[in-house]
């Protein structure tokens, strides 16, 4: 997976392969890093808030080029509001996936975890469920259907 | 006229029943035109109208801008990766 900047690592990809989140996580790791906050989505194969329903599969797919610019804007974005961030990564696997496979990642490092590392992966994660191309069709016993989200972006946002 | 190839994913995609198509349009045709050109020939995508975003050149694109020569524009349904 591409790797940015030559002292502060951003990783950002759209893959069809496993996570490998200690892999990841080695990536973005610095000597000087103390603090990682990582976190990872996976498919859920029984949902009980809501609608409650199983899930057999979910089918993901990216508009690619686009996908993996928004998911470096996103790390920029992280970079300008949490300059004490020291390595970004952000993964989406895409492709058919099973409840209990992680499906994204984002972690985030510093030296310390009290410089706002924590909110900074959820912003990452928020941030990518709004503006990263990528789609899900979820697959259950009663048949399918396009998972839809409900952000509307500003043009050029 | 200008030949302009459509990228279409998700929902959208099923309805048009092809990853892409191609249209020929006015040379200051806007993404909204685009749009009406794409509801008129493929019915189906009336049903998401108004929930279909557009990219130009792999950015976020209002309706009124005006599709340049050669660019690369997708349509598609609100995001829901993750």
């Amino acid at each position: 997976m591409p790797v940015s900047s030559a002292k502060l690592p951003t990783v950002f990809a759209i893959t069809e392969s496993e996570l490998d989140l200690n892999a990841l996580l080695a990536q973005i790791t610095l000597p000087s890093s103390g603090a990682a906050a990582l976190f990872t989505g996976m498919v859920r194969g029984v949902t009980e808030r809501g609608e409650a329903h199983h899930t057999l599969y979910l089918e993901y797919e990216a508009y690619r080029p686009m996908a993996e610019a928004k998911m470096k804007q996103v790390a920029e974005e992280i970079r300008q509001r949490w300059p004490s961030v020291q390595g970004i990564a952000i993964v989406q696997r895409i492709g058919r996936l099973y409840p209990c496979t992680p499906t994204v990642l984002i972690a985030c490092t510093a030296a310390h975890r009290d410089t706002g590392v924590f909110d900074a992966a959820r912003y990452g994660i928020d941030r990518l469920k709004e503006i990263v191309p990528v789609w899900k069709k979820e697959v259950g016993p009663n048949g399918e259907t396009w998972v839809e989200g409900d952000y509307i972006p500003k043009p050029g946002e | 006229m200008k030949r302009v190839k459509v990228l279409l994913f998700a929902t959208l995609r099923d309805y048009v029943g092809a990853p892409s198509v191609e249209v020929e349009l006015p040379p200051q045709a806007t993404i909204h035109d685009l749009e009406e050109h794409l509801i008129a020939a493929y019915p189906r995508l009336g049903i998401v109208r108004n929930s279909m975003m557009a990219a130009v050149n792999r950015e976020f694109a209002a309706d009124e801008q005006i599709i340049p020569d050669g660019a690369e524009v997708a349509f598609f349904p609100p995001v829901s990766g993750g």
